[in-house]
Formats: C-alpha cells, structure tokens, sequence
C-alpha cells in the first residue's frame, strides 16, 4: 500500500478496535459482550487466509531417548486427514510470535501424547522448525524443501529442561 | 390542507426519505424460500460430514489434558480470556458431570448430536431446534479446540448462525409437509438472504485486498508454494511444473476476482459469471488441496446468495410494488 496510506490505516485500526470494544477494561461488560457476540457469529478473525503471502510450513520433530542410547525419531500423529489439517494449523501457529508464551506448554502436551504410546522412553527432544519449500526453478533443479530448526525443548520423565 | 410550511419541509426532506426507502428495499427485498432450502441442506450436508470426518480424531482432539493431543483447556482459556460467555465443551463437560456422566461421553454425546442435527438439517425436520444445536455444538467444538481450528470452522459458525436466525423450516422441509405451515414472510427471507450477501462481499473484498498485497499472488508462486505444501500435497509438484506459465495468470485472477466480487456479483451481466468463477475456485481448492469443508462450506454460502434465482411471480410482483 502507498505510504501515504498507512496514517489512514493506523486511525481506522484504532476506530475498529474502539467499536469492538478493545480499548475498554478487560472485565468491561460491553466489551465481554460485543467479543462473544463475535465469537458467536464466527466474525472474531480475519479473512486473509494464505494471504499477504502463503506461510511456510512447520514440523515438529520429536527425537525419543530409551536405555543404552537407543534413539527413535517420531512426530505428534492424528488418525484422519482433517485431523491433519488441525494439527499442522496449530504448528503454524506456534510460529507465530503471538503464540510464544504458550510454545512450551503446547510442545509439552504433543510430545507427551506421543510418550503415552512409548512409555519406556526416558527423555524426548522436541525441536521444531520451519520447513522452506524450493521454488518452482529450484525444484526444477532437483532441489528439496530445507528445514529452519527454530526452537527445542528436552522433556525427561523427572521434569524438564529448555534449550 | 397543508400549510406552505409543511409543503415545504416534505419537499426538502424528500431526497432523505427516498434514500432511506432505497435503502429499506435493498435491505428488505421480496425472496422466496430457494435459497434456505439450499442453505439448510448444504450445511446438513456439512455439518455431516465435518462429523464423520473427525469420527477417529474427536476425542484424541477434544479431550482433556491427559487423554488429548493438547488438551482443550489451552483454548478453552484463550477463549474466556475473550469473554467468559463464550460457549466452550467445557460447559458441556460440567453440565454432565452433574449428571454422572464422564467427560468421554459427554464428548460422544457432542458428536453424536453433530451428526445428528446435520442429518436433520439435511431432511429439514425440526429444522429450527436442529439448526440451533447445530450452531452452538459446533460453536463449542470449535472454541475449546480453538488451537487447531482453522478457516472452515469460522465459516461454518457464521452459516450456521445466519441459518438458525433465518425464518426456517422452508416449503421444501420435512417440517412443512407434516405441519402445513405457512409460508414465511418474504421480507424476512429477503433481509437473511441479504444479509449473507452483503457478508459474502466482505469476505472476499477483504480476501482479496490482502491477496492483492502480496508479490507471490502477482508472479504465481504463492499458488506454488500452496499446493506444495503439505498436508496440501495432492497434486505431483512434477505436474505442477507443466503449467508454470499458468500460475501467474491463476493467481492474478483469483486476487482480481476476489476484490472485484462486491461489484460484479451485483451485476446482471456478470453475475453468473462471477459466482462461476468463484464456485471454480473453491471447488478446485477442495480437490486440489483436500481442503473439502472449506471448499463445501463457501460454495454453500455462496449458491445460497447468488446462485438461486427468485422465479417466485409473487415475490417478484411484491418487488415490483416495494421498488415503485
């Protein structure tokens, strides 16, 4: 958008987040009103999906440890596709800077729910990254998508230490 | 008799009170009940299937902390964090510990009462209680797992809340040929049926604007990099290949079809056109990506909006007398 525009843009930012309420108190009646009649009604987000630009995509890979250095290597898993959607639109959420206060407490619960299923593992090292596809010339030149590790965490059975 | 002065006030309000009819009969237009029969069946359709496709997932999903992928307290907070009246699972698992239920089949109740209302919508019997369950079961689903929610799952509580406001059951339901009842207002069918319209056009204006901002839609590399990217994989990136000079030419067109759509889907000329294109789309995201709910849910809308025609002679006689 030409610059001139972006002043016009932050005043109308600032009228929105007014109307909905946002610049009141956080127990403000109206303002718990007006954010569950938008919840209520599905309007809460935006529409800007894959847009400005499409996302990267994200993994999370899990490394298990077991007795005498035996390492397995696995990723939180669902049953069916639509579940597969869900899960991979969380991990991109995890990219997200907004997300960063509840990162390790969500990487924990999907490394744990793969622990459930390896009960003898004794620690897991969960690193998550993000994954850049080639472009269409690149690709045509045999290259493959890379992996950007991000951030990790290890998980013991004792507790648990970040990286 | 009127005095000079009241003439005079009428004549210079005049302006103001045509507007405000124009606006009236913009808002409150003649319709018959088409278009809920194809809204009320395409979100029982829907709804059904957004069930049977989270059958294996649901409490692996949904469960709590240690039974879920990642619990549904993470969202649940998030959510109240918002407002505390947002409806959540978590009210539903409440509700039925006070009836000795366990949190499992709480959430097999929730399922099942999805899949339930989605195939009374379908047959459009008691359309209106189905409608509502529907668009507050899914408003929980959706909230609690409000981490892993996507796209779809805002669209659909949208639809679902417009359909449970509009003026069900149509003539088309189940509902009508056991109880006989009387045909609804069709202003109020007109008002609904706007109402999606006018949300339809923000949606894609808003869609498109923030497409139009990004230099990958201009050069075809966005729609590259989308269908390469997993889990939207469907289609072999070596076919994708074939058609490198076709990206760039899609993916201006869909940013020029989106942002133009509040114009053109207005028009008679390029109506039909437009919502063609439109319908297009979304269908080849639904194959092309596997994004099925997604794709169903926008053409359903969409049809609904635009795609039933008004034939009613009534409705357009009334049309012609609120228009004159």
């Amino acid at each position: 958008m030409p610059p001139a525009s972006a002043e016009y843009a932050r005043k109308g930012e600032l009228i929105a987040s007014w109307c909905l309420g946002k610049e009141a108190n956080a127990s403000n009646p109206v303002r718990l009103a007006i954010a569950a009649y938008l919840h209520a009604a599905g309007i809460q987000a935006g529409y800007t999906f894959f847009a400005p630009n499409v996302p990267n995509h994200h993994q999370l890979n899990l490394e298990l440890f077991y007795d005498g250095d035996r390492v397995e290597y696995e990723s939180p898993r669902v049953h069916g596709r639509a579940a597969a959607l869900r899960l991979d639109s969380l991990l991109d959420r995890l990219a997200d800077q907004r997300y960063e206060p509840i990162r390790e407490v969500i990487v924990k619960r999907l490394a744990f729910s793969v622990w459930r299923k390896h009960p003898d593992v004794k620690k897991v090292r969960a690193t998550f990254g993000s994954i850049n596809p080639p472009g269409m010339n690149e690709f045509e030149q045999g290259q493959t998508e890379t992996f950007q590790p991000m951030f990790s965490f290890d998980f013991s059975v004792r507790g648990e230490e970040q990286q | 008799m009127s005095s000079p002065t009241s003439d005079a006030a009428k004549q210079k309000f005049q302006p103001l009170h045509r507007s405000w009819q124009r606006i009236l009969s913009f808002l409150f237009p003649s319709e018959n009940d088409r278009w809920l029969t194809v809204f009320r069946t395409g979100l029982g359709l829907q709804v059904t299937l957004y069930a049977l496709f989270l059958r294996n997932d649901w409490h692996n999903l949904f469960g709590s902390g240690g039974r879920g992928l990642v619990g549904r307290e993470l969202g649940e907070a998030i959510s109240s964090f918002d407002s505390p009246f947002i409806p959540k699972l978590g009210w539903l698992i409440a509700a039925g510990r006070n009836l000795n239920m366990s949190e499992e089949a709480v959430l097999t109740v929730a399922w099942v009462a999805l899949l339930s209302t989605g195939c009374l919508l379908l047959l459009g019997l008691l359309s209106r209680p189905a409608a509502i369950v529907a668009w507050f079961v899914h408003l929980c689903v959706a909230e609690s797992g409000g981490l892993l929610a996507y796209g779809a799952d805002n669209f659909m509580t949208t639809a679902l809340f417009y359909l449970m406001l509009s003026p069900l059951p149509d003539r088309y339901s189940f509902d009508h040929w056991v109880t006989k009842t009387k045909p609804k207002k069709s202003q109020a069918l007109g008002f609904w049926r706007r109402v999606l319209q006018v949300h339809l056009c923000f949606v894609y204006f808003i869609g498109g604007l923030a497409k139009c901002l990004g230099n990958g839609w201009w050069d075809g590399s966005n729609l590259w990099r989308s269908l390469i990217r997993p889990p939207f994989t469907l289609v072999p990136p070596d076919l994708l290949v074939h058609f490198k000079y076709v990206l760039p030419l899609l993916g201006i067109s869909i940013c020029l079809l989106e942002v133009s759509y509040p114009v053109f889907i207005w028009l008679k000329r390029t109506h039909w056109i437009w919502l063609g294109c439109i319908l297009a789309m979304h269908a080849s995201i639904g194959l092309m990506m596997g994004l099925y709910l997604f794709a169903l849910v926008l053409i359903v809308m969409n049809v609904a909006a635009f795609g039933v025609p008004n034939t009613s002679s009534t409705a357009q006689a009334r049309s012609g007398d609120t228009n004159q």
